[in-house]
């Protein structure tokens, strides 16, 4: 190499008495009213669980999920209108989940391997029992993106997370479907990269101009509008795999510059889970032999007869990530599963990730999601 | 910054006549317009309607010869009008026409000088009432005349005029006008010197100008009629100023405006100069928007994207008696065209009742204070848009309501004035260039009164400019339908249009149809209202323009092979083809396409040039905004399906004549359920698509053909019903497994004794080696309907027949040309071929991924990177 890459950073120090913290949200809320509440999942892990205090006892509560590598600040928004506002001016109490997922935990990067589902079978029932012994008898509603709402999907199917009042499903839900190309450079980029690196980052400068990394930032700003190269691996490239997670002028600029604190690295460790799930186009287990996991089925479209929920899909008629999943998903459950309540709604004009941080989603998506909900609670 | 509502005394003529004009259209008569600039003249105190409203006995025939002149001097030479008396038949026919009319208004009356179709009549109603007056009064009305002026007043008029009454009228009209100082004289026809009425019934001359008598004679005849030009012969220095010189109109009706329509024109343009000087306003993105017209389609998606790209809160200005009934009409517009109106919309937008129309826009005179001082930004986008009415009829929105706009903006606090004009400004026939800056048409070369009325809006904010006022000009030229939510314009002439193409797959030749999709003009125009350097310009929004090749290659790329035709030739087979099969939705295409002025429109358009904007592609640019795209077959889709649904547009079905066909033989056994007794089984199937269309977007192929399976009944089955899904639901597996679905076969079978049975069949895509007869083979299942199956099995293709029915055998419609023919033939090819690959592919991609999944993963936790 003829230049050096850049120094080592500092070795963090070795943990022997704190636990895993999470990063503080960001948001405008009262910091009174927001409850953050200590919680673990099933099996241990440390997840986040944020309540949003409205001081009115009566209201239905509605669980957020964000997405892979987002966070709970994605519906916390400082600089839009944002869900948690809407919801609260509507009548609703607010929970966030931060599920091991999550930005704000670091096991994308540290490399505490999960599956999906571990998140299944753990992070979401568990919240889910959590808040039901909080709210008690009120009704609960879920709001999911992407693979939120892919793994609640088999929780859904495993028949974990029963009597819910509703469910908003963003970006994909039963039936994951990816562009072919997205497909092939997910397999073989995976495959040819695992063996050096266990995740891949969105922020350039935590890793510096210089570094094994650099190669992968430079082919996802090939033929990128934007600059950033946050934006490029994002917008232009979904971690590398060529799709587009948003519109890009549906970003507010203040969105845009936040990109890096929104959505935090991906782990490689991942893909062959959702290899098999894309690959089989419907939510498959991965753990075929391990008993700890039975409760799930197999494949939770053939299981879907056991979602006893109504269910809202939503989707951006430009997703370029999960296509025309949720169409596909209600033409599915329609013909296989016809005694479901499943509606599809499809927002013109909106990608993947805009659908909850774009600036103008209150006007265009929220409407659906307060619909929806105001006719069940 | 004076207010022009706080006008003082000593503009109050002035402004009377001005509101007049503003109020009761063109209805002004001598007496009147005297009565109006002589407010303390008890006599003409008659004259004024008791809540403003105008003069309803007007004696004057044609009002539009009279000009305002608000010249208080000459109060004093008028003498007292002799109302009504003269000519009572006026007045009666007036309100009997009224009165018809009344009954098609969803108020239930009409005023005799009041506009039917501003009084909210539509095109439909008009031809009915033609046909209702002429039916029971006997009045034989033109419908050109009926929609180029629809006040009852002028129709009575119009018909008195025609069937002969001319005498009385002239008569009338040269009493009032002797005693009345200020006429223009125009002369029409063979003006004759002794006053005598033109045999043609086109409006006459009022004399001589000796026989009246009058001070001075505006007009001039462009026949050498012995009217020295004006000012030489006027003897008073105080004589009233023309506001006409115009010659003569010549040559074959329907190739030069009416008369009375370019007086009309040059007195409403004169009416910008009561407008004050105004600073200029601050240069800061908006705040508080009022919005005119968001109820319209261009208009409601601006709005939303007002919304979406600012803070700002908007106004809209919609009719409406209160503010519920506005608020429910707004949205129930912007569900109609599938824009979301929620609670979150709403937290934006103040519904404010009023109307465009009227004075003050219809708002009180303390909210429009509020609003004048608050208001940082003024979008009008309201405006009658209809191609049949004349300028009289459409003033009134589309040009009053533009200068009470810009009254407003100019009122307390400055802010600039986005007007949403129109191409049409241009629409002359022959015209040789459109460019943001070019000259406009000229308008004594505009026909159609929605033309007329655009080009004089404009024309009077030019005016308005060099008041200081910041103007911003919009212009579009065809609004398309939304290209990702396919709402589009029922009123509009473009929808009209396409659905004619795609429904008798023909197209009249044209040069260029400049239209843009109405997400991209909203956002352009949206653009321009957030961005204070883009303001105060001149902006095409016509996109990127459609030749005719396009347009011919983009209906074929949908299937829709279409001829091309003459333009005369396509509009008269179109209107026989209209006539022959009549579909309600088109009835208003077959009347644009029957009205001389809106002919002229549609000619004007098809042979127009291309609009250029090359200042709208710097600001697109410089903002960063979509770069205007051709309207082509992709955005279009959505639009055309949209149309299709609504009963416009037509897409081709499962009974006409099939694209594409070809047939497929399969043969096989079936064993029943219960005891697995084994017989065979045998089909004779045709496959065939009705268009591209359906099999990209349904994947859906037809079937038809018979069925032999002894075990159902010893006679060949009829196939009544039969689909093929290519690749149904992406190929998911119908159970957890790797077989995925390749073909879905589902047909509705009758035996010769007419009872039904089902037949279910699937083709599967395995990871295994035999590809080959994983295409052909199908897994079959039959039952009684409504049963379950009572027989399996399977049926294959035979080898030896495949290519020889399923590639070699492929019949194409006869209809297309040869190329065509071909080019269908390999489109399918392409497309089937690409997709049982990839519904081969998948089984063995998931059987290599579990391969990959098999190497071990050493990935270390990364410390350095």
């Amino acid at each position: 190499m003829i230049f050096k890459t850049t120094p080592a950073p500092r070795r963090p120090l070795r943990r022997v008495r704190t636990t895993t913290a999470l990063r503080p949200l960001r948001h405008r809320l009262d910091p009174a009213r927001v409850e953050d509440i200590p919680f673990r999942a099933a099996d241990g892990v440390r997840l986040g669980l944020t309540r949003v205090d409205t001081g009115d006892g009566g209201r239905p509560a509605v669980l957020l999920l964000h997405g892979h590598t987002a966070s709970a600040d994605m519906f916390l928004l400082p600089e839009t209108r944002n869900l948690v506002d809407a919801l609260l001016d509507d009548g609703y109490e607010p929970w966030l989940l931060d599920w091991r997922g999550s930005c704000r935990l670091p096991y994308n990067e540290t490399g505490r391997r999960y599956t999906y589902d571990d998140v299944a079978l753990y992070d979401i029932p568990a919240a889910v029992t959590h808040i039901r012994e909080r709210i008690g008898e009120r009704p609960l509603f879920v709001v999911a993106h992407c693979i939120g709402s892919l793994t609640l999907s088999l929780s859904m199917a495993a028949g974990l997370v029963p009597g819910l009042a509703g469910v908003v499903s963003q970006g994909v839900f039963l039936t994951p479907k990816l562009a072919g190309r997205t497909s092939l450079r997910m397999s073989v980029a995976g495959e040819l990269l695992k063996t050096r690196i266990d995740h891949i980052p969105v922020d350039f400068r935590k890793v510096g101009l210089w570094s094994r990394y650099t190669p992968l930032f430079a082919l996802a700003s090939r033929r990128a509008s934007c600059p950033d190269p946050t934006c490029q691996i994002l917008h232009n490239s979904a971690w590398g795999t060529g799709a587009s997670l948003f519109v890009h002028e549906n970003l507010s600029e203040a969105t845009h510059d936040r990109l890096a604190e929104l959505l935090g690295p991906a782990p490689l460790w991942i893909l062959p889970h959702l290899r098999r799930i894309e690959l089989a186009r419907s939510v498959v287990r991965w753990h075929d032999t391990d008993h700890r996991y039975r409760a799930l089925p197999p494949n939770a479209l053939d299981a879907a007869a056991r979602i006893d929920t109504p269910v809202l899909l939503l989707a951006g008629s430009e997703n370029g990530l999960w296509l025309d999943s949720q169409k596909l998903c209600h033409e599915v459950l329609a013909h296989r599963q016809p005694q479901l309540d499943v509606r599809y709604t499809e927002i013109p004009g909106y990608g993947h990730l805009d659908t909850f941080l774009g600036r103008g989603a209150a006007l265009d998506v929220f409407g659906h999601i307060l619909d929806f909900l105001g006719e069940r609670r | 910054m004076r207010d022009m509502n706080e006008d003082a005394a000593a503009n109050a003529g002035q402004r009377a006549t001005a509101e007049s004009i503003e109020r009761g259209g063109s209805g002004l008569s001598v007496t009147e317009l005297l009565a109006t600039v002589t407010p303390a003249d008890p006599a003409a105190e008659p004259a004024h309607g008791t809540d403003g409203e105008p003069a309803r006995e007007v004696p004057v025939p044609d009002p539009a010869y009279e000009v305002p002149v608000p010249d208080p001097a000459y109060e004093d030479s008028v003498p007292e009008p002799a109302h009504g008396a003269l000519v009572p038949d006026v007045d009666g026919l007036a309100a009997a026409i009224a009165t018809a009319a009344g009954r098609y208004l969803p108020q239930g009356h009409l005023d005799p000088d009041a506009d039917f179709f501003d009084a909210g009549g539509s095109s439909v109603h008009a031809v009915e009432l033609a046909a209702e007056l002429e039916r029971d009064l006997g009045v034989e009305l033109n419908l050109d005349d009926v929609f180029a002026d629809a006040r009852p007043i002028s129709l009575a008029r119009r018909w008195l005029e025609a069937a002969g009454h001319e005498a009385d009228v002239t008569t009338a009209m040269r009493t009032a006008t002797s005693k009345a100082t200020t006429v223009t004289t125009v002369a029409t026809g063979t003006p004759t010197s002794t006053g005598t009425p033109t045999s043609t019934g086109t409006p006459t001359s009022t004399g001589t100008p000796s026989s009246t008598g009058s001070t001075a004679t505006t007009g001039t005849t462009a026949s050498a009629a012995p009217t020295p030009p004006v000012g030489l012969t006027s003897p008073a220095p105080r004589s009233p100023q023309p506001i006409t010189t115009l010659p003569l109109p010549e040559g074959p009706p329907h190739t030069t405006a009416r008369r009375e329509d370019l007086d009309q024109i040059l007195a409403d343009l004169a009416l910008t100069d009561r407008l004050p000087f105004v600073h200029s306003p601050e240069p800061l993105p908006p705040r508080r928007i009022l919005l005119t017209g968001a109820t319209g389609f261009l208009g409601s998606h601006m709005l939303l994207d007002l919304l979406r790209h600012s803070d700002a809160h908007v106004y809209c200005l919609v009719r409406g008696a209160d503010e519920e009934t506005a608020t429910a009409r707004l949205a129930e517009q912007l569900r109609s065209y599938r824009l979301p109106w929620n609670a979150e919309v709403r937290r934006r937008v103040t519904v404010l009742p009023g109307d465009i129309r009227r004075p003050r826009l219809g708002l009180s005179e303390e909210l429009w204070h509020t609003l004048a001082h608050e208001l940082d930004s003024i979008v009008g986008v309201a405006a009658a848009v209809d191609f049949l009415r004349g300028y009289q009829s459409l003033r009134a929105s589309n040009v009053l309501g533009t200068l009470t706009l810009a009254e407003l903006a100019a009122a307390g606090r400055p802010k600039p004035l986005h007007h949403i004009s129109s191409i049409a400004v241009f629409n002359e026939v022959g015209i040789t260039s459109m460019g943001e800056d070019d000259p406009f048409a000229h308008v004594d070369r505009l026909i159609a009164g929605y033309d007329q009325s655009k080009w004089a809006a404009e024309v009077a904010l030019r005016r308005a400019r060099d008041h200081g006022l910041i103007v911003s000009a919009l212009r579009p030229g065809g609004i398309s339908g939304h290209s990702r939510t396919g709402a589009y314009n029922p009123q509009d002439l473009s929808s009209g249009l396409i659905s004619a193409f795609g429904r008798f797959r023909t197209v009249p030749a044209f040069r260029y149809l400049n239209a843009a999709p109405v997400d991209w003009v909203s956002r352009v125009a949206v653009a321009v209202v957030c961005e204070p350097d883009a303001w105060g310009f001149d902006y095409h929004l016509t996109g990127v323009p459609n030749t005719l090749d396009d347009v011919v290659r983009d209906m074929a790329f949908g299937g829709m092979h279409v001829r091309v035709q003459d333009w005369d030739e396509w509009r008269t087979d179109t209107l026989a083809r209209l006539e022959a099969e009549p579909v309600p939705e088109l009835t208003f295409l077959s009347r644009v396409l029957q009205s001389p002025t809106a002919l002229k429109l549609c000619e004007a358009t098809l042979t127009g040039p291309a609009a250029t904007g090359e200042r709208t592609d710097a600001l697109v640019e410089a903002l960063g905004l979509q770069p205007a795209a051709r309207y082509d077959a992709r955005a279009q889709l959505k639009t055309f399906e949209k149309l299709a649904g609504d009963g416009l547009a037509r897409l081709p079905q499962k009974d006409d004549q099939p694209y594409l066909w070809f047939a497929e033989t399969t043969e096989g056994s079936v064993r029943t359920v219960d005891d697995g007794t084994v017989s065979p089984c045998s089909m004779a199937l045709t496959l065939s698509i009705a268009s591209m269309y359906q099999l990209v977007k349904e994947r859906r192929v037809d079937v038809t053909g018979e069925v032999t399976c002894p075990a159902l009944h010893p006679e060949p089955l009829t196939v009544e019903r039969g689909d093929v899904w290519v690749r149904p639901e992406e190929g998911i597996p119908r159970q957890h497994g790797l077989r995925h679905q390749l073909l879905r076969y589902r047909l509705r079978l009758r035996d010769a004794d007419g009872r039904h049975w089902w037949l279910e069949g699937h083709k599967y895509a395995r990871a295994r080696r035999d590809l080959w007869r994983q295409t052909r083979a199908l897994t079959i299942e039959l039952g009684r309907e409504g049963e379950p199956a009572t027989l399996t099995g399977e049926v294959v293709v035979p080898a030896d027949s495949y290519v020889r029915d399923q590639i070699d055998g492929i019949q194409v419609a006869p209809h297309l040309t040869g190329q065509e023919k071909r080019a269908a033939k390999l489109t399918w090819l392409a497309w089937f071929g690409l997709e049982m690959g990839r519904g081969l592919l998948g089984p063995f991609a998931r059987a290599a991924a579990d391969l990959l999944d098999l190497r071990r993963t050493p990935t270390p936790t990364e410390h350095h990177r």
